[in-house]
């Protein structure tokens, strides 16, 4: 290669209006102790605008900090006692089904946050599981598919919630498997990659819960591997930060989606690494604490749980491994048993 | 939390703000009191919709406030409200949406609450709702909430499907950049124009078409990655059967190699085993313990000894009955191989466009060497076109795509592996040879095809690039005695599977823990070499 087709390469890089550039001084090396002290705040303050306004994901907010908090080794700075009757009290006694936040409708979103936070406790006599499972498999539809909630939206990431939550309860039978399987393979797109319906367009995060799916059902046989791990590696932008569909921003979180799913595909190797890794610490923020979406954006849990558990896959020695399935702790996992399918 | 820049502000700007987002939040904390108050004491009436609306306007992502907005239109309308009446809440209904979609597009809530309404009033205006779509897609030509959203009204007005796929050659004609056209062209065009005859997805001359299309769109600028990912699903949209790739019969154990995954049924219906002219009697089970897997292996009670005829019937995807008779090994043991093939069939106009194709790639890449999509379609289109003749070529450009793509050199790795792993196969299986080696250059960094090399006694994959990473794959190996995995770059054998091995050499693994290589040798009833 020429010289001045190494040049030509750079230009278009820094050209790129798809991607960022991360300057020099973001930061490089992992802010631990700011990550753990950010999301022990977080929520403190009762009267905080942006805590309060997200009142109705906060179910799913607090399954972002605590599986941040035990990936990092500092669950002990989560309010577990709180936490747990908090998640009592949002559980609806009619349908089993748990809700964001009392007194909110009940959703499986939330309903899977909630029992994803009672098993990193292991505490999940704290609620009603049968009710659970009752919830969770009245959503299944004939064609396999789940509803969100009684309302009907249609989402495979309710398949991924609904198969998830029953695998942590060991209930799975309560659902038909095959059918909930079939559904997803009915979304199954030209490129490999899966969207929310049959029809919709690939994208990292519905790739993850189809695949999340295909790996805890054992079926990822039913998958075009090649040309899925091609698009998804793909993702990545000079930068090292990944999309989560093509010709868009780098996102931190599309960054775990991505390599989460090629981990559970054994291709991991066909993304760099290194250069990932860059992109994740400069998403760090060095006097708040937390990650964002880019470099130099206001951070939040959400990201903050998905960088830390991108280093995680990464290898990082600083940080507990996670399991790229359940986005969870392994040593979690390893407790229940539960062996979701790797290529 | 998406899109939010940090910026910095002055001390009294940050102060002002707060006061600002107070008071906000106290009208919020006092509305939603209210309307959960409201809720609780079953006052589901207009004054509830002004309320949950005003705070939704704002917020179009509190999802608990349109399940109330759902419930009281359910109830007005069950309570005698005129049709007319029904109709203006079902028309604010939608303006609502219509508003909290300027603020947030990609509101999941307020998409669904227009599909609910929608299937929900009487005399729903489709055609208004396509245009609608239409000018979204003006707005924001990727929303994939728009592109779903315009799914959902096609399934409801159902258009000719030609009209359709007319509008993304309209959507790409403006933009080919535009890949969620070309996602929602490709579910168009198998249903508008299959190969009915010949059992190809894509009918000939639209293959050839599209093709064509993607030609012009991926040379107006090469970098645009959108096309590319259309053209490597039609190099790929050809016929591919199931095969049987081999299957070995040994006083140990029965194996059977399919080149894709199937289940039970298929092979306990498709596959015959006779011995010495009689049909055998056993039970499929599969290699991994998954329901479909690419080896299967036969459990049954005939002794194999000497000088048997062994002989295997599939009834393949043509409909022919295969006879593959099975070759006596040393051992007494029979290997039988189907036929292997790797190279893609395209009808003649399709390949005669590819090598047109090439030939203005080839082109293109003598003035820009170094762009990554024109060399690496010239190098897709090579195999395509002939993969054992151009072999080299190709190879030399992964390696090329490995230095100016290095962000996925694992990607070109491990392609280098494959292809050269179906060349080499095509030699291999003209010959019974028990032994698997690599004959090539490049080392290997994965174990693709495996399965085709169930049938090998003696396998000797030292010397490569092969990571720990690739040991669950080895189970495939289920009749070999004699494995070295010697100098690779093994770091643990945490996922080493259960193998009837006489002897595995892991030796040159210098990452591998002592420790652990003790532990895994005191479980091991074969001998391990380190
Ligand atoms: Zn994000």
């Amino acid at each position: 290669m020429s010289m001045y087709s190494v040049l030509m390469n750079n230009i278009k890089m820094t050209l790129n209006p798809k991607d960022v550039i991360i300057s020099i001084d973001r930061p490089k090396i992992l802010l631990l102790k700011k990550h753990i002290d950010y999301l022990a705040k977080y929520g403190t303050d009762q009267d905080d605008y942006e805590y309060n306004m997200t009142e109705y994901l906060r179910m799913s907010g607090i399954y972002w900090s605590l599986t941040a908090m035990e990936l990092m080794g500092a669950s002990d700075r989560m309010p577990k006692d709180d936490i747990i009757s908090f998640i009592s009290t949002c559980q609806n006694k009619e349908s089993g089904g748990i809700s964001a936040c009392f007194p909110h409708d009940p959703h499986i979103l939330y309903t899977l946050s909630a029992i994803q936070v009672l098993t990193m406790y292991n505490r999940l006599d704290a609620i009603d599981v049968e009710g659970v499972v009752k919830f969770v498999a009245s959503l299944q539809q004939p064609d396999g598919s789940f509803y969100g909630d009684i309302w009907g939206e249609q989402d495979t990431r309710f398949t991924f919630c609904a198969v998830m939550c029953l695998s942590l309860l060991h209930r799975l039978d309560a659902i038909n498997v095959d059918k909930a399987v079939e559904f997803v393979l009915s979304c199954m797109n030209f490129d490999g990659g899966f969207g929310s319906k049959p029809g919709s367009e690939s994208h990292a995060g519905l790739i993850y819960c189809c695949v999340g799916t295909l790996s805890i059902c054992k079926r990822l046989d039913a998958l075009k591997v090649d040309a899925l791990a091609w698009w998804l590696c793909e993702r990545q932008l000079p930068s090292g930060g990944l999309n989560g569909r093509p010709e868009k921003l780098p996102d931190l979180c599309y960054s775990w989606w991505v390599i989460s799913s090629l981990k559970i595909l054994n291709k991991m190797r066909w993304v760099d690494k290194e250069r990932l890794e860059q992109f994740i610490m400069a998403c760090q923020d060095p006097d708040t604490g937390g990650f964002s979406d880019r470099p130099g954006d206001i951070t939040d849990p959400f990201h903050t749980l998905f960088g830390v558990a991108g280093l995680s896959l990464l290898g990082n020695s600083k940080i507990k491994p996670v399991n790229p399935v359940y986005c969870m702790p392994q040593e979690t996992i390893d407790r229940l048993k539960l062996k979701p399918q790797m290529l | 939390m998406h899109g939010r820049v940090k910026v910095r502000t002055t001390e009294e700007e940050r102060a002002r703000k707060e006061k600002e987002r107070q008071e906000k939040l106290k009208i919020y904390k006092h509305a939603m009191q209210q309307i959960f108050h409201k809720r609780k004491e079953g006052e589901l009436d207009k004054n509830l919709l002004e309320l949950t609306g005003k705070v939704l306007s704002s917020n179009p992502d509190i999802y608990t406030l349109w399940n109330i907005r759902r419930e009281i239109l359910i109830i007005l309308k069950k309570a005698d409200e005129s049709e007319e009446e029904m109709s203006q809440l079902y028309d604010a209904e939608l303006q609502l949406t219509e508003y909290c979609l300027k603020i947030n597009p990609k509101s999941y809530c307020a998409w669904h609450q227009r599909e609910w309404v929608l299937t929900t009033r009487a005399n729903p205006n489709w055609e208004k709702e396509l245009s609608l779509c239409n000018m979204y897609l003006k707005f924001d030509e990727r929303n994939f909430h728009t592109w779903d959203y315009r799914r959902f009204v096609v399934s409801q007005c159902k258009p000719p499907l030609k009209d359709e796929f007319d509008f993304t050659t309209d959507k790409l004609m403006d933009n080919f950049s535009n890949y969620s056209a070309w996602h929602y062209r490709s579910k168009m065009l198998v249903e508008l124009y299959p190969d009915v005859e010949g059992g190809r997805p894509i009918e000939d001359s639209h293959h050839k078409h599209e093709l064509k299309m993607v030609q012009s769109a991926a040379f107006t600028d090469p970098d645009d990655t959108s096309a590319w990912f259309y053209q490597r699903w039609l190099l790929g949209a050809v016929k591919t059967n199931i095969e049987v790739a081999v299957y070995t019969v040994s006083p140990l154990k029965t194996t059977v190699a399919f080149s894709k995954p199937v289940n039970q049924t298929y092979v306990a219906s498709k596959i015959r085993l006779f011995i010495n002219n009689d049909l055998v009697n056993g039970e499929w089970q599969s290699c991994s313990g998954n329901q479909y897997d690419v080896l299967w292996i036969f459990k049954h009670n005939t002794d194999v000894t000497d000088s048997l005829d062994v002989k295997m019937e599939y009834d393949n995807e043509n409909g022919d009955v295969q006879k593959i008779p099975g070759v006596k090994q040393n051992g007494n043991t029979y290997v039988g191989k189907g036929e292997i093939d790797f190279q893609r069939k395209y009808s003649k106009p399709v390949i005669e466009e590819l090598i047109n194709q090439l030939d203005s790639c080839r082109q293109l890449l003598a003035m820009e060497p170094d762009n990554k999509w024109t060399l690496l379609t010239t190098t897709v289109f090579l195999h395509c076109i002939d993969a054992k003749q151009y072999h080299k070529e190709i190879i030399e450009n992964l390696h090329t795509l490995k230095t100016i793509d290095s962000w996925r050199a694992g990607y070109y790795d491990d392609l280098i592996t494959k292809w050269s792993l179906e060349d080499q196969l095509a030699i291999d299986y003209k010959s019974d040879s028990i032994d698997f080696k690599i004959k090539f250059d490049d080392k290997i960094t994965s174990l693709p095809h495996l399965q085709y090399y169930s049938h090998c006694e003696n396998v000797d994959l030292s010397n490569q690039n092969l990571s720990s990473n690739v040991l669950a794959s080895l189970e495939l190996l289920q009749n070999c005695k004699k494995l070295s995995l010697a100098n690779n770059q093994l770091t643990t054998l945490q996922r080493f599977p259960n193998l009837n091995l006489e002897e595995l050499n892991l030796t040159g693994n210098n990452d591998l823990d002592q420790e652990e290589l003790e532990v895994f040798k005191k479980n091991c009833n074969y001998s391990v070499i380190f």
